[in-house]
């Protein structure tokens, strides 16, 4: 990957446009084919992509505009995973789903999303996955005898997925897991999750910590101490965090911990449909600059967004990108 | 002709027999005919509101989305206050609409001179409550304001604490624990809790009082003065805040995500408002001008002293600038008194062509609106609850992740419930009101994230008050 100096990335979704959901409802009244269905998350996908390189991103994401929210579009190609389809009120809304049997290994077919971005943007790419964690955490587990074995399972199965997209030329693949903000405790066996999802992935990997974005909305608040030390053994190349709606107080943590991965710095409030000015984006990059060296950061969105018109999605990416030509100009590599 | 029952009881079973043979009648003489006659719609409802703005029969007509007169009618018969025999007569009349001082035109519900005065009367509510004798709190259903009920209060203060030792035992407990009421009138409410809570903590032990940040929300600082003295005892925990209460976000940026409490008691019912009704698959838009029958407009202008022609034209001048106009609040109060109770609002039905083209208020667009329609009545008139509908939107932003909203107000919790009655606009003193509805609120926070959920207010017998909170949907 050939990237300027405090590379530019969202983090993962792009601003879900209304008319899809509509859309995807017509799908399931049968007033549309699924191959027409298809065809409008693939238009979707290249609208996506267009408008970051418009705005000046270095590393392309598909938007995830193919999913309904970051649980299910996973869940459902887990093979022996019970959904009940009436669950769902909402496109966003999750469905309720069970595992009353060990998860088979098979293929996820997410290649193939990988396949379609890669073949329309020459930029750098990022392509991302939820978590085992997360994942566990939205499934009722009624086979496993706790939360650290379901979620080792699904670690094991997306492994093998990770290497297919590696191996199908991912070169940078992002994990998200916002539910650790909400669930503390478990990041003392999820640092081995993590480290048997990655365990053999030849791609360079980086992990979202959040707290939460469910409709726009945060849903936990504290501090990212709750992190340190334990995610120092994380076999991961980069660490993605949210700063821009937090503050940068966390911050502090990367110069008291000495951090074996890059920062991945939350520059953008997606929560909040303010439009950042660059000055305030610079400001946010110069705060972390006094931790981390430009080097070792990479400046992102706080988190998807998925809930942000448009309008205000591509708005707020001009400001990160504008932003940071603004720090890089100073650090004379502008 | 549809006739529909709205209410039942002897009085309005007497009514009935009576709109059947006064229509009859109509028909025969002519001032009805058969085409009107087979779209007529009449609906006989029991006014909860003794003050109100209709007469006892109204009609109103339907017009196409261009202006045309379209071939609808709804008759409404107050059977509160109908005198069978004088039906005929009250019949003739509405429909005949000619002697009526208009005060505006035909308009939205929502921008009707009407809420000026709503707005006139909280800007000059001493003067009321003093020509009165009565407080404000006494007009209401029950002489004091459900959120000032002590053991409500005492119960919410420990369902907080409960959930702020439940946030300290997860160490997500916020270094400042914010709560907002909108509203806060003269600050008694506050104060009870704030005493309440000062007490449970300590008697816990559990040390947050200092924590607390109490933001008192209300129109304007003349007001929240008049509030201070009431909390003077916690006066380091409270923050004074003007503010427009359907846009509390507006006033307060600074706490996106971080209130942990949002009250408000009556408040939504007292918002402007408007109204659609959905006939024969079609929505049509309620629009309203204010009047004032002519023979009460003869009688006010002689009483004080005003020529006839220009009697609109000295309301709205009171409504702007105050009683200077009539020398003082000695003449000008009982003429607003009189004035209030003899307004009424005609209405029109006004077909919305097109729905997607709509200014509907935040939160609500064209497709919402027929996801929520698609289960509800097929033939059946309802509140849009703009400004309720506004201020709750704008305040979820507010809700730290744990944070809920709490109000306790009159809701309409399921829209089946308006084929059964009459939910406003009414008039309480010099202000208005409507029901809430609480449906629709309900099916727009869940596309925001919450899910909404109303229990019965325990704590005052036959209470029409209903306690609406929030939680967050995962």
């Amino acid at each position: 990957m050939n990237l300027p100096i405090l590379p530019t990335a969202i983090v993962g979704s792009y601003a879900m446009p209304p008319w899809l959901e509509r859309l995807k409802g017509e799908y399931f009244a049968r007033r549309i084919s699924g191959r027409d269905l298809d065809e409008i998350y693939d238009t979707a996908v290249k609208a996506a992509i267009k408008d970051q390189e418009i705005a000046g991103i270095d590393i392309i994401t598909d938007g995830e505009v193919r999913r309904d929210n970051m649980v299910d579009y996973f869940v459902e190609r887990f093979p022996g995973v019970q959904i009940d389809r009436s669950s769902k009120k909402f496109y966003y809304d999750f469905y309720d789903t069970s595992i009353r049997n060990k998860l088979p290994m098979a293929s996820l077919g997410l290649v193939q999303d990988f396949t379609f971005l890669r073949n329309f943007t020459e930029r750098a790419v990022k392509y991302c996955v939820t978590g085992p964690h997360c994942l566990t955490k939205r499934i009722n587990n009624q086979f496993y005898p706790n939360d650290e074995a379901l979620a080792m399972d699904i670690a094991r199965l997306m492994n093998l997925e990770l290497k297919a997209l590696a191996k199908a030329g991912a070169q940078f693949i992002q994990i998200d897991e916002p539910y650790y903000s909400g669930f503390p405790e478990d990041l003392a066996w999820g640092v081995n999750v993590i480290n048997t999802l990655v365990e053999g992935v030849d791609a360079k990997i980086a992990v979202h910590i959040c707290y939460g974005n469910r409709y726009g909305k945060p849903s936990w608040e504290g501090s990212y101490r709750y992190l340190f030390p334990a995610i120092l053994k994380a076999n991961v190349h980069q660490l993605t965090l949210e700063f821009a709606r937090r503050g940068g107080e966390d911050l502090d943590l990367f110069k008291e911990f000495d951090a074996p991965f890059d920062l991945g710095l939350g520059v953008i409030d997606v929560k909040n449909e303010e439009i950042e000015s660059p000055e305030l984006v610079a400001t946010h990059i110069r705060k972390a600059l006094e931790v981390t060296p430009a080097e070792r950061i990479s400046i992102l969105t706080d988190c998807g967004c998925f809930h942000l018109p448009r309008d205000i999605a591509f708005a707020k990416m001009k400001a990160m990108v504008e932003g940071t030509k603004i720090v890089r100009k100073e650090l004379g590599k502008g | 002709m549809i006739l529909k029952l709205n209410h039942l009881n002897a009085k309005a079973t007497a009514a009935t027999q009576a709109v059947i043979e006064a229509v009859y009648s109509m028909v025969a003489n002519g001032h009805l005919d058969k085409g009107q006659f087979a779209r007529l719609q009449f609906e006989l409802d029991w006014i909860q509101y003794k003050q109100n703005f209709r007469e006892v029969v109204t009609a109103t007509r339907g017009f196409s989305a261009y202006g045309a007169e379209a071939p609808l009618m709804d008759i409404h018969v107050d059977t509160r206050q109908v005198d069978p025999a004088n039906l005929q007569v009250e019949l003739a009349r509405a429909l005949a609409t000619s002697d009526r001082v208009f005060i505006e035109d035909f308009k939205s519900l929502r921008q009707s001179v009407v809420w000026e005065f709503n707005k006139f009367y909280w800007g000059h509510l001493l003067a009321w409550e003093h020509a009165t004798g009565k407080g404000y709190d006494q007009a209401l259903p029950g002489g004091s304001s459900d959120g000032h009920n002590p053991q409500a209060i005492a119960d919410d203060v420990e369902e907080f604490l409960d959930l702020l030792m439940d946030l300290r035992d997860k160490n997500q407990l916020p270094p400042e624990v914010n709560l907002l009421e909108i509203g806060v009138g003269s600050g008694s409410r506050c104060a009870q809790w704030l005493d309440q809570f000062h007490a449970a903590d300590a008697k816990r032990g559990t040390g947050f009082y200092p924590l607390i940040r109490f933001y008192m929300g209300d129109y304007s600082n003349d007001t929240l003065d008049k509030a201070r003295p009431a909390v003077a005892k916690h006066i380091d925990q409270c923050r004074f805040i003007a503010m427009d209460a359907m846009n509390p976000i507006k006033a307060l940026p600074q706490l996106r995500h971080k209130i942990l409490q949002v009250h408000l008691t009556n408040v939504y019912d007292n918002l402007p408002d408007e109204e659609v009704v959905r006939r024969d698959g079609k929505l049509y838009f309620v629009q309203v001008r204010a009047y004032v029958p002519q023979a009460e407009a003869q009688r006010l202008s002689h009483k004080y002293g005003i020529a006839l022609p220009e009697f609109k034209g000295r309301v709205l001048r009171m409504i702007a600038e105050g009683f200077d106009s009539f020398g003082g609040t000695d003449q000008g109060v009982p003429f607003w008194q009189e004035l209030w109770a003899a307004i009424r609002l005609e209405e029109r039905l006004v077909r919305l062509e097109d729905l997607t083209e709509y200014p509907f208020p935040e939160g609500l667009d064209a497709g919402k609106l027929e996801d929520i329609l698609s289960g509800a009545p097929a033939d059946f008139r309802f509140h849009l609850s703009s400004g309720a509908l506004e201020s709750f939107i704008r305040t979820l932003p507010l809700l730290h992740p744990r944070g809920y909203l709490q109000i306790f107000d009159i809701f309409v919790t399921d829209l089946a419930q308006y084929r059964t009655g009459f939910f406003g606009p009414g008039k309480l003193d010099g202000s208005l009101l409507n029901w809430v509805n609480g449906a629709l609120l309900k099916e727009v926070a869940q596309r925001e994230g919450y899910d909404v959920h109303f229990r019965p207010f325990q704590y005052r017998k036959d209470t029409k008050t209903s306690i609406l909170y929030t939680t967050r949907r995962e």
